[in-house]
């Protein structure tokens, strides 16, 4: 196995300059990720365009962004043990029996052995990165255009776990963002699509703009809405580090989740949120002899956090070897790279090796910054929790505006994402999930032009959509995706509540 | 609280099928767009019309399903939290139009101001912190990441 990229990428993430970003980066994401009124997306969405403005090259970016998930991950379990209320969608099961610790007065035991589990699941996770990436990106060297839509057509195949119960939402969700994909110069024909004669939307519209706007802008209004729902944070933090003998307790299912963590994160659409529920389920079925789970087990709180953090380095493979995105998270960062106008895809390994083996060499380091920041810092983390939102929402409005309008100094696009924030926020009231929109958007002109090219060299025959065998493959594995993840998440979250 | 309460099964239906109405109506309108696109040549088959008209049919017939089967949605707020929320996106829209003529510190000193009033911040805590964060965040932008923002008629160009 050809491992040179990954010695290049270590040359890459060792440089100054990016590891004084990755440091940023792992900061920045803990945060993001213990306040429970911002998930990693808004942190990826917001720093995204200040990084493109500054002038960052693409591989810098792409660490930063990467640092700020991965710390996410670990960031969302300090509100799930201090708050009961989990950080982000990751860290759901991480709160069933670090918060019980916390109750008991061992809240910075539960804070030490969960950072250290999600360590453990983050180096492990970042190692089947490293070795899985040359091998898928390998098998899709070979694809045509018609391969590449039938992949699309496989990526939105995998939305239907995304959101799992409500598939004509998750549908309906991608289909809108491939609709805003349309909007401007069509780069086949020279025509001009549904850009009403406004020059703003001649080249279409942003990337930044339908991120922040979706995510941000919606986000600050849902806060508002959630307010005083009585939320009281755990002070008493106790002995700050993890008992030899806990950890000695924790190895097996630390290990374990974390294989099981990695390899839902490959799986496109299934996210941290179902690997931990699997991986808890998982270890409660193998080790809960006593009845102690959920009432403050070591092991149940190291499971999912091992997990989440596995998972966060997975969804990695398929967006850096295919361009597919496995999640809300991969996708926008795979919009990241197109910013840069950097087509992701099988030769982005062969053509990019400095940005695919930079980040994985990153997730390395970060990992390590996150375990040294999130050990002996916790507690000022901890303190970020009591911000209060009058000042915190504000913040994060400025972020916004400022981030959109120094794209490109149009105020144009500020208003834009201001309509489109509330069309988002009316859409997240009616159920809708914000990811299929991102995931149809940035998929969207691959899938068009792919299709197109592919027709264009059958002379219209659409038969050459099913002429490979690799077409055919992905074809079945398709609609094995859009059937399978639906029912495992359904069977693990019927698991779950049994659990609870 | 009291303002928020969990929507009621009927509710829930009827915010599903307004919704699904909405989009219908959008994706009827999008095709009508597309069967419009002007274009001299084309090098393809299918040219610039027909993945969008394909589109506008996919989301249509998606809109018929959902407004069929709703399923489960979270609810829109009422009365004074309602009104609230709505403030956002005003204080919002009167920062952004005073971005360019006013400058960054003013327009970001009504937005987090006037954010603030809404989030219930104490006025002279508001006022305070809206205050600082206009001056944090021009400096870090304009001094520490370099990013280039509006100074506006007040403090010069």
């Amino acid at each position: 196995m050809n491992l040179d990229y990954l010695w290049h990428g270590f040359a890459v993430a060792l440089t100054t300059q990016n590891l004084i970003i990755g440091f940023i980066g792992c900061f920045v994401g803990t945060l993001v990720g213990a306040l429970p009124a911002i998930g990693p997306i808004n942190g990826i969405a917001l720093l995204l365009p200040i990084a493109y403005t500054m002038g960052l090259p693409a591989e810098s970016t792409m660490i930063l962004l990467a640092a700020i998930y991965c710390g996410a991950e670990y960031g969302g379990r300090i509100s799930s043990i201090l708050l009961n209320v989990p950080g982000d969608a990751g860290a759901v099961m991480t709160a069933m029996d670090g918060y019980p610790m916390a109750k008991q007065g061992r809240a910075g035991e539960a804070l030490a052995i969960s950072g250290i589990s999600s360590f453990f699941g983050g180096i492990f996770g970042t190692i089947g990165l490293a070795l899985f990436a040359p091998i898928l990106s390998g098998l899709a060297i070979g694809f045509g255009p018609a391969e590449y839509f039938v992949l699309m057509v496989f990526a939105f195949a995998t939305l239907g776990s995304m959101v799992g119960s409500q598939p004509a939402k998750t549908l309906i969700g991608c289909a809108i963002g491939l609709v805003l994909a349309t909007v401007g110069l069509d780069p086949t024909s020279g025509a001009y699509r549904f850009t009403f004669d406004q020059p703003e939307l001649s080249e279409g519209i942003e990337f930044v703009v339908l991120v922040i706007g979706l995510f941000s802008i919606s986000e600050a209004l849902i806060i508002l809405e959630n307010e005083g729902r009585g939320i009281t944070v755990i002070r008493e933090l106790g002995r700050m580090t993890a008992r030899m003998s806990d950890l000695v307790k924790c190895t097996g299912a630390t290990m374990r989740a974390s294989v099981i963590g990695f390899i839902v994160g490959v799986l496109p659409g299934t996210g941290a949120s179902v690997s931990s529920a699997i991986s808890y389920t998982t270890e409660k079925r193998l080790s809960d002899t006593e009845g102690t789970f959920g009432k403050g087990d070591v092991r149940g709180l190291a499971a999912p956090e091992a997990a989440n953090n596995a998972t966060a380095c997975g969804a990695f493979v398929p967006m850096l070897t295919l361009g597919v995105p496995g999640s809300g998270t991969t996708a926008v960062m795979l919009g990241a790279l197109m910013l840069y106008n950097i087509q992701p895809g099988p030769m982005l390994l062969t053509e990019r090796p400095e940005i695919v083996g930079g980040l994985v060499a990153s997730m390395f380091v970060g990992n390590f910054i996150l375990l040294a920041l999130n050990l002996p810092l916790v507690q000022i983390f901890a303190r970020v929790l009591t911000v209060p939102n009058w000042l915190l929402v504000p913040g994060i409005l400025v972020l916004s505006v400022v981030g959109v309008y120094s794209t490109n100094s149009s105020i144009f696009s500020v208003f834009l994402m201001m309509g489109i924030g509330m069309v988002g926020w009316l859409l997240r009231k009616a159920g809708f999930d914000m990811a299929p929109i991102i995931l149809g958007f940035v998929l969207g002109q691959i899938t068009e032009v792919n299709l197109r090219n592919a027709l264009a060299i059958s002379g219209g025959d659409v038969s050459i959509l099913f002429s490979s065998t690799i077409c055919i493959v992905l074809w079945i594995l398709a609609a094995a995706v859009a059937i399978l993840p639906a029912y495992l998440a359904r069977r693990a979250r019927r698991r779950a509540l049994q659990a609870a | 609280m009291s303002e928020h309460h969990e929507p009621s099964h009927r509710s829930m239906r009827l915010i599903g099928r307004a919704t699904a109405a909405c989009l219908l109506l959008f994706a009827l309108a999008y095709g009508l767009v597309a069967t419009a696109i002007d274009y001299a040549f084309a090098s393809d088959p299918l040219g610039p019309r027909v993945f969008p008209l394909g589109l506008a049919a996919m989301l249509a017939l998606l809109s018929v399903w959902y407004f069929f089967s709703p399923g489960p949605a979270e609810g829109y707020p009422s009365g004074r939290l309602l009104l609230r929320v709505l403030g956002i996106p005003l204080v919002m829209l009167a920062a952004v139009a005073l971005f360019e003529p006013a400058g960054f510190l003013v327009s970001t000193f009504v937005l987090t101001f006037g954010t603030a009033l809404i989030f219930g911040a104490p006025p002279f805590k508001a006022l305070l912190g809206a205050v600082g964060q206009a001056v944090l965040w021009w400096f870090v932008f304009s001094y520490v990441l370099e990013v280039y923002l509006p100074a506006g008629a007040l403090f010069g160009h």
